[in-house]
């Protein structure tokens, strides 16, 4: 026998998961009460399932994990149910507070639905912020408060739309009406692997990414020089990283703004260090064996870097609103008045809908959508929405740039102003104004 | 021979016919089969039974051979289960186990071996529910091999595997181990529940019990070539996962079509406080046909390797077990004392279904794994 002294360890059954308790023995097999496992017969068997010692290992007992616990008990009357906790879902669960105190509302997010303003992930690390300081509250918390019900970590898996249910990966919620503000995800190229690139959409990637960078400057790529691929592009180099920012494009955001602008972009970023590479295809992204990954080009160009980003665009996941048979194109497609999508009592909103077959992914028409939607769910008289082009702001300081109006692809651009001070230019489709732009 | 040769013939020519292999296991489950279902649930092994369903096709529809017919095989499956749970899951067993066969590309075992147990000749199930929950990342691997001359050798022990007994065989997986304990990659292979392999009895289920269910126990057995599925596993996994899970569809479909066959068996006579109760079999029939037609959707792609087609596979599944679980509780509180009876068909569901909520992949294994796939991805 083993020192009375030394504390009573326990032991698991890999295969059933039945725990031997020294400290109790198994006395039904035979083994007295401060049996040490040790001293157990190699032949003894779980009294369970009949394996034997050898499958048995070391068990600590791990701490309790419920990682989101439900904010409020679950109500048996069928509400509304919102699928996503960025800013859109939470925009229509505040809308439908504001009207009425009373009507069951249910939260399903894969994230823990934490309140951050999103715009701000692209510029925060020159900032000095950390994942904690962007957090406003907590989902919880923001659940507590407008007093709904928030399933996180929680996946909606399909739409039973004839007897209106949501099945999801922690059971299935009946509604009354549904609002989908699932977002719109980052596509990646196929010689894009997952596991090598970055691609920064929502605060957890964020805080991660945020974790990788703690410790001395990195060398970066980022692939495509979009809005989000600029702003990044200028915070880590502000943030005092060596960044490279490549696109196939010849100028960064080369497809929404007149070449005048995009070199103002580049000549800014350039000034901050990055180095911008334009005219090129990524044809994959590998792992070294040196613990860096490698960014090589069509054109037979290879980058070495700690860390790859690829900011190459966002694209709406069909695969829930297809389980409901919801027209898509591009995105969920919804009524432009009444942002129903083809089942009256599903609503779209935000960064995963399309109105006329074009996604809109900017915040400012998020509070006009969420209102119109929380007034047509409780049945109040409403003008419909009316879509208008959002002002669209380039956030990099180095160059920053206003967009009012929607350019069109066969507008002219002219400059009104172009000097130091000032840089302006208005795109004309024939004696329309479509477009202003300013710096 | 002649007579052989013909009768080979006869049965060749009545397995294409789908209607005639349904019939055939209706027949059956209608008959026999619903007779037997109670001693089953205590432990008889149907094993006659099971050779007359592989006479009729139904062991063998789903396999390449026989025009891969997923379907087939599972609304055979739900047939029996109509009547028996527990003949569905060893129809569902022996199904897998015919893939591990036909996958295997090992001539060994795709020629007779295999005709045999199509056929319903020979018996054997899969020893797959520790490997699934391993690959998944939900436990450790159980069995251990290690590489020797000729094959491998394998220790370990498995606590539940069904549809086994001397004389009858199981595929099963282990994981190969290097000199310093590390995981290097799994092996699928044939195991023949013959000595020195010991066959340990299980503890008393609380239904079930004809499922023919063993502990296994392996010490430092040889595992040649001639009995090797795949080497190594895991790609082969990924490939017959989808179909493996959605075979199991047909139990939970017939359990759930054999509780509304209770309801409305009373509905006569019961029908005016039935209607006071919460899920009403033409709710449940609704739901049942919507699921059902999704299934069988499905079942006519079981190769397409897409994430977005395994999600709605493990969903079609969970709804299955979930559906069952529902549909067989109303329909004991539809009969009333009379489905309370030892006897009786509904509390005997309730057990089959809380089967199919826990056998692997349980529900919450279903849902662990959907929300594993549905994750972004991110580098580490």
């Amino acid at each position: 026998m083993s020192a009375p002294t030394e504390e009573w360890r326990q032991y698991i059954c890999r295969a059933c998961g039945l725990i031997y308790d020294e400290r109790l023995g198994d006395p039904d097999s035979g083994l007295a009460p401060g049996t040490r496992f040790d001293d157990i017969p190699d032949d003894w068997e779980c009294p369970l399932c009949g394996v034997t010692k050898a499958d048995f290992e070391p068990y600590e007992r791990k701490a309790a994990t419920n990682p989101a616990p439900a904010a409020m008990a679950p109500s048996r009357r069928p509400g509304i149910v919102i699928v996503g906790a960025g800013i859109a879902g939470w925009s229509v669960a505040e809308a439908l507070r504001q009207r009425d105190s009373g009507i069951p509302v249910t939260i399903v997010t894969s994230c823990d639905g934490d309140i951050y303003h999103k715009p701000e992930l692209s510029i925060a690390l020159s900032r000095g912020r950390t994942p904690t300081k962007i957090r406003q509250a907590t989902g919880g918390a923001n659940a507590a408060r407008l007093g709904v019900r928030l399933l996180a970590g929680t996946f909606a898996v399909r739409i039973l739309s004839e007897t209106n249910r949501l099945r999801t990966t922690r059971g299935t919620i009946a509604y009354s009406h549904l609002v989908l503000a699932q977002g719109a995800r980052p596509v990646l190229a196929d010689a894009m692997p997952p596991d090598l690139c970055w691609r920064i959409n929502d605060l957890q990637a964020w805080s991660a990414l945020y974790q990788t960078l703690a410790g001395g400057s990195k060398r970066i790529v980022v692939i495509g020089a979009g809005m989000v691929g600029c702003e990044l592009s200028e915070d880590l180099a502000r943030a005092g990283h060596r960044v490279t920012l490549l696109d196939r494009e010849r100028a960064p955001v080369a497809e929404f703004f007149p070449p005048q602008a995009s070199d103002r972009v580049k000549s800014g970023l350039e000034s901050l260090g990055v180095a911008f590479l334009g005219s090129v295809n990524v044809a994959r992204v590998i792992a070294g064996s040196d613990g860096l990954k490698r960014v090589e080009t069509s054109d037979g160009q290879s980058f070495a870097a700690d860390v790859v980003i690829s900011a190459i665009g966002l694209a709406t996941q069909s695969r829930l609103a297809r389980t409901a048979g919801l027209a898509f194109e591009r995105g969920i497609a919804v009524d432009p008045q009444s942002l129903r999508t083809n089942v009256s009592n599903i609503y779209g909103i935000g960064d995963c809908i399309s109105i006329e077959g074009a996604p809109c992914r900017f915040i400012e028409p998020i509070g006009k959508q969420a209102d119109i939607i929380a007034q047509d769910i409780l049945g109040i008289a409403h003008g419909g929405y009316d879509h208008t082009p959002p002002v669209v702001r380039l956030k990099t300081k180095s160059a920053p740039l206003v967009m009012h109006g929607l350019p069109a692809k066969d507008g002219e651009w002219r400059v009104v102003d172009s000097n130091q001070a000032r840089f302006a230019m208005e795109q004309w489709r024939g004696q329309d104004l479509v477009a202003r732009l300013s710096a | 021979m002649q007579n052989a040769m013909a009768l080979e013939q006869r049965l060749e020519t009545a397995w294409n016919d789908d209607t005639a292999v349904l019939d055939g296991v209706k027949t059956i489950a209608d008959g026999p089969l619903r007779a037997a279902a109670t001693r089953i649930d205590r432990g008889d092994y149907p094993i006659e039974i099971m050779g007359a369903l592989g006479r009729t096709g139904a062991l063998g529809a789903h396999l390449d051979r026989h025009g891969g017919r997923a379907g087939l095989a599972i609304a055979a499956m739900q047939e029996a289960s109509r009547a028996c749970g527990t003949t569905g899951f060893l129809m569902w067993a022996h199904d897998v186990c015919g893939l591990y066969l036909e996958h295997s590309g090992n001539p060994a075992l795709t020629g007779a071996v295999l005709d045999r147990h199509a056929r319903g000749e020979t018996f054997g199930g899969t020893a797959l529910s520790n490997p699934m929950k391993s690959l998944a990342g939900i436990e450790p691997i159980l069995l251990r091999a290690t590489k020797v001359r000729g094959g491998y050798t394998v220790t370990g022990s498995l606590p539940w595997v069904s549809h086994i007994r001397q004389g009858q065989y199981c595929g099963a997986m282990a994981g190969v181990f290097d000199g310093d304990g590390n995981l290097s990659h799994e092996i699928l292979f044939m195991l023949r529940c013959d000595p020195p392999v010991e066959l340990k009895q299980c503890p008393t289920f609380s239904g079930m019990e004809g499922s023919s269910t063993f502990g296994i126990r392996l010490k430092d057995y040889f595992v040649g070539e001639d009995v090797l599925v795949a080497d190594p596993a895991r790609q082969f996994i990924a490939r017959i996962k989808a179909i493996f899970i959605l075979l199991q569809c047909g139990m939970a479909t017939g359990i759930v079509q054999g509780s509304i066959d209770s309801m409305w068996e009373v509905e006569a006579t019961l029908g005016h406080v039935n209607r006071f109760l919460d899920e009403r079999p033409d709710e449940l029939q609704g739901e049942f046909d919507e699921l059902g037609a999704r299934i069988m959707k499905l079942a006519e792609t079981p190769y397409d390797g897409s994430r977005d087609y395994l999600i709605d596979v493990l969903d079609a599944r969970a709804h299955g077990a979930e559906l069952a679980l529902r549909a067989s509780q109303s329909a004991l509180l539809h009969q009333g004392a009379r489905g309370y009876l030892m006897s009786s068909a509904p509390q005997r569901r309730i057990r089959e279904a809380q089967f199919v909520a826990i056998v692997t992949p349980a529900i919450k294994h279903l849902r662990y794994e959907i929300a594993r796939l549905s994750k972004e991805e991110q580098p580490q």
